[in-house]
């Protein structure tokens, strides 16, 4: 891999800071906004844009730049979590369809298949019905949702490792099966398992947000992007600046994992 | 505590009361006199897009909520109406009597009417009628309740219908006036309710003839409708209604609905937002109906029927913690006014105190500490024995506008300062209604239409802690006072105005003082219409829009 693979794009670049700002706004906020994202100040509802509240501010006189920043942890804390479940779901699935005997493969991949046939959402929205509303059932929600989709390229990827012949050369030279697991198969997974995350992650962001503009996620006072969508709809003939700025936040985030993930990919096949 | 007395309260209901009349004058009567002007054109569709939850079923004794009543008004008619300035009005009863003793009611009934089905009105069909709305199987709520004290219908004659009651019932005639016991072809009802849910057969100037669900209700025109109520004027030759067809769409989203308005996609529109009334008001395009509901005036509930609001110390805590007003005033844009009333401003006895729910921290303070919420815990909540001082707030979000869910997130900022953790939970109306039979609520906000003052026996009796046949319970503060039963009792079985009056007042006064409720407005009802549509107008009754005389204008 030579050093010109890893000069970035500019959208890279772009994305890069984008989310820099964003773990910066998820686990230090108060570093990019002091005020706390629930003050209700009646006085100053409806305010548009201005020097004293950057993104103008709703219907309760809060702060809206406050409020997106705030927002971000709460976002992107659905984000991994459900990127996580779906991922870590969808490895357990993809070594057993990849190293399992034929019927167990079989069986899995069939499940899998079925699974995949529901649109994500509405697989999400199924959970929900059962579950009931609220931040943890929409987050392993969407991560059940999105784990078939990973299980099938990890099935491939395990089942082509296995195949290889350091593998082969290992089970002759009499390894467990856990330490081929552990040693060989996991380790070669994990490069696109990254990009799939980093991927999935902006994926999982907006699918979170649309779960809270549904009123089935995040419940109100909470600053998160999608329910601050759903509460700024209403006024969004006269107060564009509601919906506007968590909008961007959404859609910058989900973009800015989208390029770098792509980034990555493209990287790695070019590498190997 | 001590509390301040003042007289000023009751010169504030005098003024509220004046008020009132004076709204209902302007706005009960809808058309502005310049809207008037122009002969009334036949035919044409118009389309009317509501916001309001889709019934489950088109006929209002099922159940008895507001959208029903919405849509029920342009195809059932009831026995009598009311005047604009509240006097009863013949309808399909032309007239009434009531006996000495205060027993039993006649009624004379119109003789010339029949229901779109062919099937004649008559003494047999209000008979039928009350015995379907009292039938526990159709699971009326609103109308069981109203005609809790009917007995037994007798038909004296043909058109002539004795109704026997249990005591006296001073408000029988404003109980039958309301939509939810208006009078269906008793034919019709001996149908499955599957069926007559579907299709209801009055004797209005519409008839329903397709139901799209989740989309719209088809109403087409009654050519034979010959029975409006008896304030309208029927023009020669018996031309009402003039329309020919009315669709009657679902959008619940607002911001939809207001765009379906602008583009002339729809020509009336109901729960119009507080901000788009007022950027309508400068559209030359956009005319306002504003018609306030009678009954009760929009509240939240305190649960007295278990802890913590069982302790009236912290009940009062809550209420002087929460600062309403400022927030009524920017969320609403000036479209409501405070009310410190648990009757709607239109209700002449209604009693106001403002006194009852003016700020203060300090006494709430000191509330809770003489209740033994003395600890605070990590995150500044109040604690005793360890439990946190929490509130449950189930927000029916088809019930509650947007601003009014705003109001409560105020609520919830303003009640945690005090130590209070209020946990609004917005749900779909079948679950909030489950969760209120399950009395997983402590705060509870829901909107009570009945037209006059007898809306707190219904409200504030402790017979209504028991569910109606719907399972619905409307006592939802959970007040169980036995002096209060009493007053409530006497007022709707006296026929003296003034000693009703007084009542009433005493009993209001009771559930103003005990910290029951918090009052916030008026049950907000503004319609938004295109220019073209004339001669709209609101019923004095529960203040549903009528189309019965409603034209286009080309």
């Amino acid at each position: 891999m030579s050093a010109r693979g890893f000069r970035p794009t500019v959208a890279e670049a772009l994305a890069g800071v984008v989310l820099v700002l964003l773990l910066v706004a998820a686990f230090w906020p108060g570093l990019l906004a002091p005020g706390d994202p629930l003050a209700v100040s009646r006085t100053e509802a409806f305010q548009p844009p201005s020097l004293a509240h950057l993104f103008g501010t709703d219907e309760s006189g809060r702060d809206i730049y406050t409020r997106v920043v705030h927002g971000a942890a709460e976002s992107l804390r659905i984000g991994v979590l459900a990127t996580a479940i779906g991922i870590g779901l969808a490895t357990v699935l993809g070594l057993v369809a990849g190293l399992g005997p034929r019927w167990l493969d079989f069986g899995t991949t069939r499940f899998v298949e079925v699974l995949f046939a529901f649109p994500g959402l509405l697989l999400a929205l199924l959970f929900i019905v059962v579950t009931g509303p609220g931040v943890v059932s929409s987050t392993v929600a969407v991560g059940l949702a999105t784990a078939p989709g990973y299980a099938r390229i990890i099935r491939s990827q395990v089942r082509r490792t296995a195949s290889a012949e350091f593998v082969e050369a290992a089970r002759v030279l009499g390894r467990g099966r856990f330490w081929i697991v552990t040693r060989h198969v996991l380790p070669n997974v994990t490069a696109a398992l990254f990009v799939l995350a980093t991927l999935g992650l902006g994926q999982a962001v907006i699918w979170v947000s649309s779960l809270s503009y549904l009123g089935l996620g995040a419940v109100p006072p909470a600053a998160e992007w999608g329910a601050m969508l759903a509460a700024g709809r209403t006024y969004i003939a006269n107060f564009w600046w509601m919906t506007f700025f968590p909008g961007l936040a959404i859609v910058a985030s989900a973009a800015a994992a989208t390029v770098l993930g792509r980034g990555i990919q493209k990287r790695n096949r070019s590498a190997a | 505590m001590p509390l301040r007395r003042s007289t000023r309260p009751r010169a504030a209901a005098v003024v509220v009361a004046a008020a009132a009349l004076f709204l209902a004058a302007c706005t009960s009567g809808g058309t502005s006199p310049d809207q008037e002007s122009g002969e009334p054109v036949a035919g044409g569709t118009l389309t009317y897009a509501s916001g309001d939850a889709e019934p489950s079923c088109l006929d209002p004794h099922v159940g008895g909520n507001y959208p029903q009543a919405l849509v029920a008004t342009q195809y059932l008619e009831s026995l009598v109406s009311l005047s604009d300035d509240g006097e009863v009005v013949p309808w399909l009863a032309t007239e009434w009597s009531e006996s000495d003793d205060g027993m039993a009611w006649e009624l004379r009934l119109r003789d010339d009417v029949t229901f779109t089905d062919g099937t004649p009105f008559d003494a047999e069909a209000v008979a039928a009628n009350i015995a379907h709305v009292q039938d526990p199987a159709t699971a009326s709520s609103t109308g069981y309740l109203a005609l809790a004290k009917v007995q037994d219908v007798v038909a004296v004659e043909d058109h002539l219908v004795r109704l026997e009651l249990s005591e006296p019932d001073s408000a029988l005639l404003e109980s039958l006036s309301q939509v939810w016991v208006a009078m269906e072809s008793p034919k019709a009802l001996e149908r499955s309710q599957e069926e007559n849910c579907a299709a209801p057969v009055g004797t209005g100037p519409f008839v329903v003839d397709e139901w799209d669900r989740q989309e719209s209700v088809t109403l087409v025109r009654n050519e034979d409708y010959v029975s409006p109520p008896g304030d309208v004027e029927v023009p020669d030759g018996g031309a009402l209604p003039y329309l020919d067809t009315i669709v009657w769409r679902f959008i619940p989203d607002s911001a939809s609905r207001y765009a379906a308005l602008q583009s002339g996609e729809v020509q009336v529109i109901d729960n119009a937002q507080p901000d788009t009334i007022v950027s309508a008001e400068e559209d030359p395009a956009l005319e306002e109906l504003d018609a306030p509901r009678p009954g009760a005036a929009n509240r939240i509930e305190l649960n007295a029927g278990k802890a913590p609001f069982d302790d009236e110390r912290v009940r009062e805590a809550f209420i002087r913690s929460v600062d309403v007003e400022a927030g009524i005033e920017s969320l609403f844009f000036g479209t409501a006014e405070r009310s410190y009333s648990p009757l709607s401003s239109v209700e002449p006895l209604g009693l106001s105190e403002p006194d009852l729910f003016s700020v203060d921290t300090d006494a709430a303070a000191r509330l809770l500490d003489e209740a033994g919420w003395t600890e605070r815990d990590a995150e500044g909540y109040r604690t005793k024995d360890g439990e946190r001082l929490t509130l449950d707030f189930p927000v029916s979000t088809n019930q509650s506008i947007p601003a009014e869910q705003s109001l409560f997130e105020q609520i919830q900022a303003d009640a945690r300062t005090a130590g209070f953790e209020v946990r609004l939970h917005p749900l779909d109306l079948s679950s909030w209604y489950e969760t209120l039979a399950q009395n997983d609520y402590d705060l509870v906000s829901a909107p009570y239409t009945k037209v006059g003052p007898d809306v707190l026996r219904i409200l504030y009796h402790s017979a209504s802690i028991e569910p109606a046949p719907s399972g619905y319970f409307a006592n939802l503060a959970q007040v169980d006072d036995p002096e209060l039963d009493d007053l409530l009792a006497r007022a709707a079985s006296t026929s003296r105005d003034d000693e009703r009056a007084s009542l009433y007042e005493q009993a209001q006064r009771i559930i103003l003082e005990g910290y029951h409720i918090l009052p916030l407005y008026d049950q907000q009802n503004h319609f938004l219409h295109s220019s073209s549509v004339r001669g709209l107008r609101a019923m004095p009754t529960v203040s549903t829009p009528t189309f019965a005389e409603a034209w286009l204008a080309s």
